[in-house]
């Protein structure tokens, strides 16, 4: 028996649909599509951009006069906009920018610019969206303007002038940030740039004016290849350029750690062992900062998911793949207090981080420095990270910081009166707690340090 | 031809000639501004370029249309 379910993101665009077949992801195309499909493919458009892999490949698995269904090729674990550091949204913005251009000048347009249309796959951003190319129709403007702008100019712009957290607004916003918003959050100095103010200010201007028109008969908008070539390019070279200004300090954050450089020596090698040992495939690393512990893993993982709350570790990770042209790691922001919810329609439109991991079922879990602050930092119990842990993958590798780590001690100082609530963070109380959950197989300590480190299994 | 299936925005439809007048100025001064950094030898190269410029190099198989 197979099981056919149509995928509950794949609605809004009538070409065609996502669904599921026995967990592999394929794609119907509808009749109104079978025209740009048949053009995309003869022209050699879609080789070209899968041989660049700028867009997901994809095998035709059947044609018939109804349908045509295409299987794309399989992306392990997607990651959304809200989930991006400053660089990554920033290679998507370009990614969809270039892909208008290469549509322009081969006689297609991109019909939407959604962020959303964008996945992180062997270490860079590619296009996921198969059918949002459409033919381009001589001197029309581009359908996808607006949508760029509150998808990806907006947010980075926002980051630029308050700082990477602005990402996380396209969580909220999932068809973008309004432009009037957009333009009422920037500095007035924002006006004063010919590019942002009318890309921006302007546009929003214009929106307002123009938004009570439900009759639909103002006049139809004209726009040269070349005019639309001119704003496609400015947006590119405008974003490429754009830095945050945040002073990014993950660079040296294992200097300002408080073990010895044989200490990290210890730990990555007891890590390494275990990976080694387990024969493990695929890894997530919570609150795994820059990568660099997997980075110390000898085994070839088929594929790690490294993340952490702050986007400037997060942002640094994703430019050292770019630098090693690797392949294997995913990096994304996430706060383990406050993981992705399901968002959109029916809730159900974009997946929870929950729903992702274990779907993706990563074999192990490394947790390294990260117990104390769930625990201090969030209050949230031994029992209540352990059902967290247990619910995605079957072994767990966990560091525990002891009482008398400097870390640890800085946490609890903080709490001034309420410290004495915090007397259950002590190894005896976690040993027992994630007991219920997991088998403890082995149990190191780290030596010169306070820390120790176990391997677990899920009971 | 274009499926309507989300709301492009009239007003950002209108506004994108005087959007391309601007881009196109200033895609010009900075090309003009490229050229006489490069005269006076003031060019300097951009030695951690992350990222491509916006041109997809096409396949050897495709050499169909201009």
């Amino acid at each position: 028996m197979t099981t056919i379910s149509k995928h509950s993101a794949s609605f809004r665009d009538p070409s065609g649909y996502v669904f599921l077949d026995d967990g592999v992801i394929k794609r119907t195309i509808n009749p109104i599509y079978f025209k740009q499909y048949e053009a995309l493919n003869t022209s050699g458009f879609f080789k070209a951009l899968f041989d660049n892999k700028l867009l997901v490949a994809h095998k035709e698995v059947s044609a018939t006069a109804e349908k045509i269904i295409i299987q794309p090729e399989h992306i392990p674990f997607i990651t959304y906009p809200y989930e991006w550091s400053f660089n990554q949204y920033k290679e998507a913005a370009l990614l969809t920018l270039k892909l208008q251009k290469y549509a322009l000048e081969h006689g297609f347009s991109l019909k939407d610019a959604s962020a959303f249309n964008v996945a992180f796959y062997k270490g860079k951003a590619i296009f996921i969206d198969t059918l949002s190319f459409d033919f381009y129709v001589e001197d029309s403007p581009w359908r996808g303007y607006k949508q760029f702008i509150s998808h990806f100019l907006g947010p980075l712009v926002l980051s630029h002038y308050h700082g990477a957290q602005s990402i996380k607004l396209i969580s909220n916003f999932i068809d973008g940030i309004p432009i009037k918003m957009l333009a009422s959050m920037l500095p007035f100095k924002t006006k004063l740039n010919p590019f942002l103010y009318t890309n921006i200010h302007l546009l929003a201007k214009f929106e307002d004016k123009h938004s009570q028109d439900y009759k639909g008969e103002s006049k139809a908008s004209i726009l040269s290849k070349k005019a639309q070539l001119n704003i496609v390019q400015s947006l590119y070279d405008y974003i490429k350029n754009l830095t945050l200004k945040e002073h990014s300090e993950w660079g040296d954050y294992y200097d300002k750690t408080n073990y010895s450089a044989s200490a990290f020596i210890k730990k990555a090698t007891i890590i390494n062992q275990w990976i080694d040992t387990l024969k493990t495939n695929t890894i997530i690393d919570i609150g795994g900062n820059d990568g660099t512990f997997v980075r110390k893993i000898e085994r070839q993982l088929q594929q790690a998911l490294v993340c952490d709350i702050d986007n400037n570790a997060v942002d640094f990770n994703f430019k050292t793949i770019k630098e090693n042209k690797e392949t294997y790691m995913t990096p994304f922001v996430l706060d383990v207090l406050n993981p992705s919810a399901s968002i959109g329609f029916n809730n159900t439109e974009r997946l929870s981080f929950l729903n992702r991991i274990q779907a993706f079922a990563p074999e192990a879990t490394l947790a390294l420095a990260v117990i104390h602050h769930m625990s201090l930092s969030g209050n949230v119990s031994f029992k209540m990270s352990a059902q967290f842990f247990e619910s995605f993958s079957k072994y767990l590798i966990i560091e525990f910081p002891k009482r008398e780590d400097s870390w640890v001690q800085r946490l609890l100082d903080s709490k001034t009166d309420f410290k004495d609530y915090f007397d259950f963070y002590n190894i005896s109380n976690f040993e027992k707690e994630y007991s219920s959950y997991f088998d403890i197989i082995e149990k190191l300590a780290i030596q010169d340090t306070h820390r120790v480190l176990y391997l677990m299994k899920v009971k | 031809m274009y499926s309507l299936y989300f709301d492009p925005g009239l007003g950002a439809m209108i506004i994108q000639s005087i959007v391309a007048a601007v881009a196109a100025i200033l895609l010009f001064s900075k090309n003009i501004m490229y050229k006489v950094k490069v005269f006076l030898g003031m060019d300097k190269k951009e030695n951690d370029d992350l990222f491509d410029d916006i041109n997809v190099k096409d396949s050897d198989t495709d050499k169909t249309s201009k």
